[in-house]
């Protein structure tokens, strides 16, 4: 890892690290960006494996899109991200794209990087420092801004095991099945029969960066999930966006198709049992 | 490195950055293709260590000691891979360009992966086929059939002769020869949609080392052309030049850098110094025609045959029947709406391309992907002012064409660099190219106007079209027509009346595309049609039946010319009764809840089958030595499936099986002449010129065998082989040798007349009013191809243009922003249907037999694109009572106009 950070900073920032290249290797094909220094990540081994760590899921950051597909800790104790896996890319890009990548790029329109928000993971980040630990809260900062610094490599992702009272949705509203989602939603809860705890609600393609729902989230909180409450955390969701009026889908579009997915997700959570 | 690519151990250093797939194809393993660069197509697809990856998106220096397999590696020891098997079996597959990745992809899938192809199957795009035959192909059913011994093989469902070599990656396409000799060439294009160039510093790009040449307007003939080919050149206006030095549209090119290596002619361009002085733009049709708007051709509309340069007008069309006002007067009911179809590209998986070199007798030389290549070879002789004899044009397998290959748009920056340079010369498009620069169908606006009398008699039928030509003319004026005349002459109405313009904008040019002008009009008319049909309450079905052309009615659209169309054969009466059949019987079961709506609609499009003024095609069949037929023909195979049925058309006429006729095709070193394969020509024109080489060759047969055994001509009947005369059977191999060794025959088709095929299409749909989501039940096409020479092919040649329809349907849209920027250059902004979005098509034949075509057939490659938008409106409207105007229905679209006519739910 030091080598990699090494071999960055020797050029003045103009590398890239590559992971899966599934995202960088295209941009590089389309001129977006020419870095004079490829930096491989691939063959640092504490950057791979999935372990638990007593209640925390310790995922290595080159854990591939397919592993979230197969993975059967990763099913077991972070099953958001298995439930996202089939809407992201396809079987060949998911042979190679990794979690890591996914999460360091950030693309507002992703799918593992808003289910971080709605894990409350933690990113563990290698820089000038040594190791540090940032919660999904603080990373996202801005459009493919993150809490990277140049030079940074995040290494894994800590996400909390999830217990036999957890409940979780997950569906994306796309113009195409499979495409890029012109809505998509996370979801966590934590449920006493149809008790409604806590829940942390996570949406993309909404904004510069995957976004929480804290007004949805409190008008679940301690509530029954029952028409009401879902009709109330619907019309709470309307505060905690602030989508962009893009000129192909409206903001208003945008806030009306979130609405309906969250109907769709919370009625969901509420018949699994 | 050292890897392993299909087993063979291989040690080479790849680029920095380069990727798996060009690094594979520098290895000479052309079975790895090149959709894209993004990893949305998987044409590249290929095995790593046994697991699929998109080979274009992986970077080369990973494959160090790896496994790597391509389609070239998938056959064993035994014979073929079964998948490779299937995919023959099934004939999954049109032009074959996305072949290999396919099967790639499918060979390394798990049984439950099989059971679910949309996921499964989602990063892979087939753009001819419509996906039915790739999943018949993967679930190893079978439709190819043999070629009986003793029946003639027309209408049988015989394979693709090319079929092995293109499930093993053999077939080589129009990039797929080696080009270590060859000098690449990159384009530097305009950022600015209209602008003087005032000067270009080239000097920086000399410094690059491997630049060989920088090619500016300085070095580019005045004279104008037009990138539309046509049999009558001067058809289209001249408008452009190789090079110029006013750019009119954000893409055009602005310089071109020879040079080594692709990496170099690029860096070159990045290189030049352009000084611009910037020119008002216009961006809309109407605007543009408007006093006052900025003129993009200031030209001699003598020469340069633009309609009115002065008004950005390219051509118009004015012209009435009868008298509309006295039938708007005589209507009981009038209808009038607005409808706009907007910009798409063809999206053929091969991007355009070309090869070019010197001959030692200094012949210029090209490799090309066209639909036209002896258009191409007359064009580059007129514009470079070259002794036609002195330029050849040949074409390799083309990876789909869709009209977009009816247009010179490589060859002619590539022949001008070869004759400047000396050098071999390549040029292939990026598929961000083939967005920005390459042409896309007319985005047209129209108004109709309809009025019809209680029991549903149309009595006045007006429409005014407004179609953007973009910055070049091209085929603005054919398609115009084209779109004015078809979607007209369907109905006998006594008064009609149309206004067509094509107007001249700064952004990409739009060209010939798939149905050439009439999607656009057919949308228009069949969905007013509709609307007509509910404000008198007659259902659909009855509207079109009793007002459609029958025989013997004039099939007139707005003037009396007298034409050379003729009903061939007429079976719109029985696609009209398939249809609403299937519908009436289709048992689809609706999605649960309140917010689905379901309902049906259909629509009508009829459509010439051959263009006007001349489609000419020379065939030749000739007896070789050792008894075999060679018949040569003009005409290119990009997935129209000509190259078998010239083949079975010979073949019946001959006594013979197809497989014993060698064909050779698009060289134009080979043959006089051949307009080439486009408005649906490959089987009604070159397929008759065909008929007549090989009626010609038998004749001379028979007259042959009867001089040798003495017996009247008349005795005399084809066997296979051999010739019967009386008792004995003389070989062909003794009546080559007896004629001096070979015997050569030919064929020529004119184009004229022309008859006239028909398509009807229905749906049944469920619109999802919360989310706008369009979900298709049902989907039926009903066509009359005449006779079905091939069935299995002719029914892809439907479900492929349904598939291509849906997506402009539902979809696609290739959009410019406000500055004039394509916004959507590649394939995850413009979006292509996977096989997730195509529903099955149920495709059904009218049983007729066209007197016009060869052995009674019709086109059909064109038309089955036409009658889908409108029907999907249709049953829209029937399930929400809202009316779609303006495609792509895509969920926000939907959603959008449900929710402003109050139709939507929450
Ligand atoms: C056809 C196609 C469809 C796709 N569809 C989807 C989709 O539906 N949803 C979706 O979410 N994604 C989609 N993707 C993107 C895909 O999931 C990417 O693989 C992923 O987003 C990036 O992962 P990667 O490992 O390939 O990263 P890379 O491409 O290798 O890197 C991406 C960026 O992150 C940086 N980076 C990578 N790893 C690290 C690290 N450990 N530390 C610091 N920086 C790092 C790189 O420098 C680069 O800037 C698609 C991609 C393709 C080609
Ligand atoms: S060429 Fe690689 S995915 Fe298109
Ligand atoms: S056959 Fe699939 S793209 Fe042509």
């Amino acid at each position: 890892m030091e080598e990699a950070r090494a071999a960055f900073l020797a050029v003045d920032g103009d590398a890239s690290y590559i992971s899966g290249g599934q995202s960088l290797v295209p941009a590089l094909a389309m001129r977006l960006q020419a870095p004079a220094v490829l930096v491989d990540l691939s063959g640092i081994a504490d950057l791979r494996g999935v372990e638990l760590q007593g209640e925390t899921l310790r995922i290595g950051a080159l854990t591939r899109h397919a592993d979230a597909l197969t993975h059967p800790l990763i099913a077991r104790h972070a099953p958001l991200l298995n439930a996202a896996a089939p809407f992201v890319a396809h079987p060949a890009i998911r042979n190679r794209g990794t979690l890591g990548g996914s999460v360091s790029l950030a693309d507002p329109a992703s799918e593992f990087p808003a289910m971080m928000l709605a894990m409350g993971a933690q990113m563990e980040i290698f820089g000038e420092d040594g190791f540090r630990r940032v919660p999904a809260d603080d990373y996202f900062i801005d459009l493919y801004q993150t809490a990277l610094e140049p030079g940074d490599i995040l290494t894994a992702l800590y996400v909390p095991s999830v217990g036999p009272h957890h409940r979780w949705a997950f569906d994306e509203l796309a113009r195409r099945r499979g495409d890029y989602a012109m809505v998509g939603a996370g979801i966590l809860a934590h449920m006493d029969g149809a008790l409604v705890e806590s829940a942390r609600i996570a949406l993309f393609s909404v904004g510069s960066t995957p976004v929480r729902a804290p007004g949805a989230e409190a008008a679940l909180a301690g509530r029954l999930l029952d028409a009401k409450t879902i009709a109330d955390a619907q019309r709470a969701l309307d505060d905690d966006l602030d989508p962009p009026d893009d000129e192909h889908i409206p903001a208003a579009m945008r806030r009306h198709l979130a609405r309906v997915l969250l109907g769709r997700l919370l009625q969901r959570l509420g018949e699994t049992p | 490195m050292t890897l392993t690519i299909n087993g063979h151990p291989t040690d080479a250093a790849p680029r920095a950055g380069q990727c798996l797939r060009t690094f594979l194809r520098d290895q000479g393993w052309f079975g790895v293709k090149k959709g894209c660069d993004t990893g949305d197509c998987g044409a590249c697809t290929v095995h790593v260590d046994g697991e699929p990856v998109h080979s274009c998106i992986f970077p080369a220096f990973r494959a160090k000691g790896r496994e790597v397999r391509t389609i070239e590696g998938m056959r064993g020891a035994d014979g073929l891979h079964p998948v490779q098997e299937a995919f023959i079996a099934a004939q999954g597959f049109q032009c074959g360009f996305c072949t290999p990745g396919m099967v790639m992809t499918t060979a390394a899938l798990t049984q439950g992966q099989r059971a679910d192809l949309p996921i499964a199957l989602k990063g892979n795009i087939c753009r001819c086929s419509g996906y039915r035959a790739v999943e018949d192909a993967v679930h190893g059913i079978a439709h190819t059939e043999q070629a009986p011994q003793d029946a003639p093989s027309c209408g049988v469902s015989l394979p693709d002769p090319a079929n092995h070599a293109v499930v093993t990656g053999a077939v080589r396409y129009t990039m797929d020869v080696p080009v270590d000799d060859a000098a690449h060439l990159k384009i530097l294009r305009s950022p600015h949609p209209h602008a003087r160039i005032r000067a270009i510093d080239a000097s920086g790009a000399y410094d690059v080392p491997g630049v060989i040449a920088v090619l500016t307007h300085a070095d580019a003939p005045q004279a104008c052309f037009s990138s539309a080919r046509h049999e009558v050149s001067k058809d289209d206006p001249d408008d452009l030049r190789i090079l110029d030095d006013v750019v009119r549209f954000v893409g055009q090119r602005v310089a071109a850098v020879v040079a080594e290596s692709e990496g170099a002619a690029e860096e070159g361009c990045r290189r030049i110094k352009v000084d611009y002085e910037i020119l008002p733009a216009v961006f809309d049709p109407e605007a543009a025609m408007a006093p006052g708007a900025p003129i993009l051709h200031h030209k001699d509309p003598a020469t340069s045959r633009i309609g009115a340069p002065e008004r950005n007008v390219v051509g118009e069309v004015h012209g009435m029947l009868g008298d509309v006002e006295a039938g708007f007067a005589e209507a009981d009911a009038i209808y009038e709406g607005n409808y706009a179809s907007q910009r798409i590209q063809h999206g053929h998986l091969e991007t355009l391309g070309s090869i070019g070199w010197l001959e030692a007798d200094g012949t210029l030389s090209l490799r090309t992907s066209s639909q036209v290549p002896f258009l191409v070879r007359n064009a580059l002789a007129d514009v470079l002012s070259l002794d036609p004899a002195l330029v050849r044009v040949a074409c390799g397998r083309v990876g789909g064409g869709f009209g977009a290959k009816q247009e010179m748009l490589t060859e002619d920056i590539v022949a001008l660099a070869v004759l400047k340079t000396g050098r071999k010369v390549k040029h292939e498009f990026t598929r961000e190219e083939q967005f920005t620069a390459a042409t896309c169908r007319h985005p047209v606006r129209v108004r109709v106007m309809l009025g019809a009398r209680r029991d549903g008699t149309l009595t006045a039928m007006q429409i005014r079209v407004v179609s953007d030509a973009g910055a070049y003319g091209n085929h603005s004026v054919g398609t115009l027509f084209h779109g004015c005349n078809e979607v007209l002459q369907l109905y006998r109405c006594p008064n009609k009346k149309v206004d067509g313009f094509a107007a001249y904008t700064n952004t990409l040019p739009s060209g010939a595309f798939r149905g050439y002008g009439l999607s656009q009009t057919v949308f228009a008319m069949e969905s007013a049609l509709d609307e007509l049909a509910r404000t008198i309450g007659v259902d659909p079905f009855e509207l079109r039946r009793l007002n459609v052309v029958r025989p013997g009615d004039a099939m007139r659209a707005y003037s009396d010319h007298p034409h050379d169309v003729e009903f061939g054969s007429y079976g719109l009466d029985q696609c009209l009764d398939l249809v609403e059949a299937a519908l009436a019987r289709d048992e689809s079961v609706p999605p649960d809840g309140a917010e689905w709506a379901t309902g049906q609609g259909m629509a009508a499009a009829m459509i010439d089958t051959i263009p006007p003024r001349g489609h000419f095609s020379d065939a030749r069949v000739r007896l070789t030595e050792d008894g075999a037929f060679e018949l040569t023909v003009g005409t290119v195979e990009f997935g129209n499936g000509t190259s078998t049925v010239h083949r079975q058309i010979a073949a019946s006429v001959l006594a013979t099986t197809p497989d014993k006729i060698r064909l050779v095709q698009g060289d134009t070193t080979q043959l006089g002449h051949d307009t080439g394969a486009f408005g649906s020509t490959g089987i009604v024109v070159a397929g008759l010129a065909t008929e007549r080489a090989a009626r010609a060759m038998a004749e001379r047969l028979l007259a042959e065998a009867a001089g040798a055994a003495g017996v009247a001509p008349e005795a005399c009947h084809l066997e296979d082989g051999a010739v019967r005369a009386g008792a004995t059977a003389v070989p062909l191999s003794a009546l080559a040798a007896q004629a001096g060794g070979t015997i050569t025959v030919e064929g020529h088709s004119t184009g004229s007349p022309r008859s006239v095929a028909f398509n009807v299409h229905g749906f049944k749909v469920a619109v999802n009013r919360g989310t706008g989501e369009l979900r298709i039940l049902k989907s039926v096409q009903a066509a009359d191809a005449g006779r079905v020479l091939n069935p299995m092919q002719c029914r892809g040649q439907v479900e492929g243009g349904v598939a291509q329809a849906l997506g402009a349907a539902m979809s696609e849209n290739l959009r410019i922003g406000p500055d004039g920027v394509v916004e959507t250059p590649n394939f995850r902004s413009y979006l292509m249907p996977r096989f997730v979005d195509i529903p099955r098509t149920e495709v059904l034949f009218a049983d007729t037999y066209d007197r016009l075509g060869p052995f009674g057939a019709k086109s059909m490659s064109e038309s089955p694109f036409n009658p889908v938008a409108p029907a999907l409106a249709n049953a829209v409207r029937d399930a929400t009572g809202v009316r779609l105007t303006h495609p792509p229905f895509a969920p926000d679209t939907v959603h959008a106009a449900l929710a402003a006519s109050g139709a939507a739910c929450e």
